[in-house]
């Protein structure tokens, strides 16, 4: 710590704080137009210049780049400074169009307040003007380069944030402007953080400009509906419009956000949206009253459950419903329904990776925030594409691998933006993530690498984990799966030796149902090398949607209950039966896959899906619409009318994370508030839904005001949770294990300890790995970054970007099968389901694979994909 | 001032397919010699200059891919340092005084001859490929004003209408 003074404020601030950090923590404005606390000090505005006295002497230096030192005494306003801005100030108007008035910035323009607060009523010289055209061609975003004061914000965060360096200074002098290369319209990310980063009008949201200004628009602040980082978002609205989205800077994501976030909001506002609720009659889906509907889908319910027992009705709900509305859905399965069999995407996605980590560390969740990621030295990528799934937690990679210089090991099957990065690559085959991560291990044990010291106080299972591995030695491994054998050495050295080091797991719907087995490997990697416990340490499971933690937290499983507690588990089941006040089946259910294999079979005869699209979205998709077809009553509640809704007797209409109130986890286990925009609300809320259908089913205990008396219960009878409360969660949430309402939550999980007293090492399993024949090509489920799926299909603004899927394939596979760029292509399963799309090339893809997006309904990708089979294998002709 | 602006601003066309593919294959060399870090770009792009004349699109963007380095980086390079160019240059650069002691001593009617007769202005290149034309703001030889040089032969005490004479000599 060192001590200084500001402005005759004395503060400490931390040894390598900037002079300007020191004044904000004393609470002195020091004006910049350069400085953002997510870019590395650039110095180039030149207005953050202070006067510092030290060992007598007194000098004048730019406090946003020179670092606080013991003893230094600053003075941030004097006249001979605040003539020196006004410099500045006039300089930089010398070439800034006065045209105000016009500009969608005023109002919120850095500069416009600055030559307010400095009161410069004329320039002292000839003014310059610019002329340069106005760029409006790319997507979202528009140029007006007149306006630029080259501050270069939007080119730093472009390089330094989101790794995408897209955008550049070119030219020189008084024509300098901020473009890509020959000019052409920018064909990136679409994250908009240079629009966002802008201090005055020079990049601007294409939506923005000349819908309002912006001190008209009301401002509501809520958590981000699409993937589980927990993005805080602002929705700037105006006439009970969204007009524009924007993130504050002082929530969890520093105000950074992605494309989905910032410009994929449009999907609440689409045609698609369900209004009314509608029942099948004489087999055809027709409009019916909200009564009517309601009444046809407890009366159904309540026919199979008279006449086939609660075991025939099976119940999928969604990682996408709030906290609130989980736990009701739960407690309304397993107590109005009567059955066990519930479970959530698709019983893969992010719920494998928390099996996978909670009999290792006790805890079926991320232990470390993702904040912490900067600072790692290391980072493992075990099948995270981050580029694509979870834009702002690449964002953390960037600025750890760039200004840190950590070193990132890429577990993955294909190339991703990642392994451009400094560190190493390891190319395994979908579903064999586990086996490098396994043979890492291995050569860490060999080599006497782990951490020896506490490996016997901390973990048990050391001996039966190092005897499972007999088979993983580095050289085996990488004769199977194809790497160089040194690459596993190197990687393990390194990540066993390194301070700190993360594990990244990330897993959807989409990927392969290995993850129990990644995340599995990955809880072992940390617990040997130490890497558990610690700040920058412990492992990252990262979800596909934005409450993945929250439905685990919730029990929406076969097996759980609220807050971990196992449903066979006698106690914890007696427990919430007197909560509850009712008698919980005994047994666990059955998971997604057994629900609908039984639906087929005809074992179970009702099937109530709530925000889940199983026929777009699980594996085997004419398994799945086969189960839909031959069910004999089946309820969909969803904001829009999908595939599955088609199937459907009973639609009924939900409203969206938009209109809604409630809480997600986040993956961080950050609990964070979802609060309604102003616009007209369609539909219901999927938690007045469950309380309707449960009145009309004879249960008269389900009489929550509203989500914050859900809240109340659940801080109750979940442990981890027993601290949250509505009114405690504040701007940015509370993170979970929360003990009580003075607890602002632990961001580091197993520090100190496990909570079951030591870690459980589990032993690898046989190894075998997938391999695909000579003349196949491996299919790889990719994720756009573009869309998620559910919602962005329906998004106007995300289409528009990414309206049809392609298909990714290296030069080497397109010239072996004589098709180029644009042609259409025909992918066949072994089982002889086939797809056809239009082919790209593509540097993320290797020899022998193609790489299909996998979110587009109309191209029914998941027919060519098997239940439990991580390899795809599939015929490629040009068709 | 408005014209220079416009002439300056001039929205640069698009060079795709003046370099068949083969002998982009060229540039494999330079990258083999450079790749790794990204202070070796501006080496590499004198030599791809000099190997192509120019740097168009399809190189820029070979050595982007080669070099690991964003194409707007390389693009920002390029057009920052006058030395690179990205359109085609002719055989011979005619450097134009258009400093004061020329200017008053007759290079702007040499500007106008050279436009009327050449047929090219500033920053251009003939369409015979022979010339391309600069124009400069001293040469430091102002005691020989007009001053214009050739490559690099220094031609000075220029009559004007002996202008295109001189230029014939360059073929």
């Amino acid at each position: 710590m060192v001590t200084l003074t500001v402005d005759g404020v004395k503060v400490s601030v931390k040894k390598g704080s900037s002079i300007l950090e020191a004044a904000q923590a004393a609470g002195v404005r020091i004006p910049t137009l350069c400085h953002d606390k997510r870019l590395i000090p650039y110095g180039a505005c030149r207005l953050c210049i202070v006067e510092v006295t030290a060992r007598g002497k007194t000098r004048t230096m730019p406090a946003c780049f020179n670092p606080a030192r013991d003893g230094m005494e600053i003075a941030t306003s004097t006249p001979a400074l605040n003539s020196s801005r006004r410099t500045q100030l006039m300089l930089l108007l010398r070439s800034h169009p006065l045209l105000c008035p016009s500009c969608d910035a005023a109002g919120d323009c850095e500069l416009q307040n600055l030559v307010f607060e400095h009161q410069i009523p004329d320039l002292p010289f000839a003014r310059q003007s610019r002329y340069f055209h106005l760029d409006n061609d790319s997507n979202f975003i528009r140029f007006n380069m007149n306006l630029c004061i080259r501050c270069g914000m939007c080119v730093r965060i472009c390089e330094e944030v989101q790794g995408q360096s897209e955008i550049s200074f070119i030219n020189r002098g008084m024509n300098t402007e901020v473009s890509t290369d020959f000019m052409r319209p920018l064909d990136c990310e679409f994250c908009g953080q240079c629009a966002d980063i802008c201090p005055v009008g020079a990049i601007s949201s294409k939506w923005l400009v000349g819908t309002g200004r912006r001190f008209e628009l009301s401002h509501v602040k809520t958590t981000c509906s699409f993937c589980s980082l927990g993005c805080s978002l602002t929705l700037e609205e105006k006439d009970q419009q969204t007009v524009y989205v924007n993130s504050s800077h002082d929530g969890p994501n520093e105000g950074s956000l992605c494309v989905k976030g910032r410009y994929g909001w449009t999907y609440a506002y689409s045609d698609g949206r369900l209004e009314t609720p509608l029942v099948k009659k004489n087999g055809v889906l027709t409009e019916a009253s909200w009564e009517e509907a309601l009444d046809a889908a407890a009366n159904g319910f309540a026919r199979i459950k008279k006449s086939h027992g609660a075991q025939a009705i099976g119940a999928l709900g969604s990682a996408r419903l709030t906290n609130e509305e989980g736990y009701v859905f739960n407690r309304f399965v397993k107590s109005v329904l009567g059955t066990a069999n519930i479970d959530h995407g698709g019983g893969i996605s992010h719920l494998s990776l928390t099996e996978g980590i909670a009999p290792v560390l006790g805890y079926p969740a991320s232990t470390n925030s993702i904040r912490e990621i900067r600072n790692a030295r290391v980072i493992l990528l075990i099948g995270a594409d981050l580029t694509e799934t979870h834009p702002i937690a690449k964002n953390e990679i960037i600025m750890a691998t760039g200004r840190k210089r950590a070193r990132v090991i890429v577990i993955d099957s294909i190339k991703t933006k990642l392994t451009e990065r400094d560190g190493i690559f390891l190319k395994a085959p979908v579903g064999s993530e586990s086996i490098v991560v396994f043979s890492m291990i291995k050569t860490i044990m060999d080599e006497g690498l782990f951490d020896k010291a506490s490996i016997g106080n901390k973990a048990e299972g050391f001996e039966a984990l190092l005897e499972s591995l007999a088979d993983y030695t580095p050289e085996n491994v990488a004769s199977k799966l194809g790497i160089d054998v040194n690459s596993i050495r190197e990687a393990a050295r390194i990540f066993a030796q390194a301070p700190t080091a993360m594990i990244l797991l990330s897993e959807g719907l989409y990927r392969d149902s290995s993850g129990v087995e990644n995340a599995r490997a990955a809880a072992d990697l940390a617990v040997i090398t130490g890497h558990i416990g610690k700040e920058s340490c412990g492992i990252m499971a990262l979800g596909e949607k934005a409450n993945s933690q929250g439905a685990v937290d919730m029990g929406l499983t076969p097996q759980l209950l609220p807050g971990f507690a196992l449903l066979e588990d006698e106690a914890s089941r007696k427990k919430f039966d007197s909560l509850w006040k009712t008698k919980l089946p005994a047994t666990a259910g059955l998971n997604a896959r057994e629900i609908l294999a039984g639906a087929e079979t005809g074992a179970i005869k009702a099937l109530y899906v709530v925000a889940e699209n199983p026929v777009d979205d699980y594996p085997d998709r004419l398994q799945v619409e086969k189960a839909f077809k031959e069910a004999e009553f089946v309820v969909v509640q969803d904001i829009f009318f999908s595939s599955t809704a088609k199937l459907a007797d009973v639609v009924l209409p939900a409203c969206s994370a938009l209109e809604k109130n409630g809480t997600f986890t986040s993956a961080e286990r950050r609990v964070q508030t979802l609060r309604p925009s102003t616009k007209e609300k369609l539909g219901k809320s999927d938690l007045e839904l469950f309380e309707l259908l449960a009145k009309r089913m004879g249960s008269a205990q389900f009489t929550y005001s509203s989500p914050e008396a859900v809240m109340a219960e659940i801080s109750k009878c979940c442990d981890v949770y027993a601290g949250v409360s509505y009114d405690g969660l504040g701007a940015n949430g509370i993170i979970w294990p929360c003990k009580d309402s003075g607890d602002s939550g632990a961001s580091i999980l197993c520090q100190g300890g496990f909570p079951t007293g030591k870690a459980k090492l589990a032993p690898a399993g046989p190894l075998n790995a997938p391999v695909a024949k000579d003349g196949q090509f491996v299919l790889v489920q990719g994720v756009s970054k573009f869309h998620s799926g559910s919602m962005s299909m329906w998004s106007s603004s995300l289409i528009q970007v990414c309206p049809e899927p392609l298909a990714e394939m290296c030069t080497a596979d397109m010239n072996t099968l004589g098709v180029e760029e644009g042609n259409t292509i025909r992918l066949t399963s072994e089982t002889g389901e086939s797809v056809r799309l239009k082919v790209k090339w593509s540097r993320r893809s290797l020899p022998g694979e193609i790489i299909v997006p996998c979110h587009f309904p109309s191209l029914k990708l998941n027919s060519l994909v098997k239940w439990n089979e991580p390899l795809v294998k599939v015929k490629v002709e040009k068709a | 001032m408005q014209e220079r602006d416009a002439l300056l601003k001039k929205k640069v066309e698009s060079t795709v397919e003046v370099i068949p593919p083969e002998q982009l294959k060229a540039l494999d060399e330079i990258i083999d010699k450079y790749a790794g870090t990204t202070q070796n770009l501006i080496p590499a792009l004198k030599e791809a200059q000099e190997m192509f004349g120019y740097l168009p699109m399809e190189v820029q963007r070979k050595l982007s891919v080669g070099m690991n380095i964003p194409a707007p980086h390389i693009y920002g390079v390029v057009t920052f340092y006058s030395f690179f160019t990205i359109t085609p240059r002719g055989r011979h650069t005619i450097r134009l005084c258009l400093g004061t002691a020329c200017y008053v001593k007759g290079a702007k009617e040499m500007l106008e001859i050279i436009i009327r007769d050449v047929g090219i202005n500033v920053g251009e290149t003939s369409e015979d490929g022979r010339y391309t034309l600069e124009a400069v703001r001293c040469l430091g030889a102002c005691g020989l004003a007009p001053v214009m040089m050739i490559g690099e032969d220094t031609h000075g005490n220029i009559h004007p209408p002996k202008t295109i004479g001189i230029l014939d000599g360059y073929q």
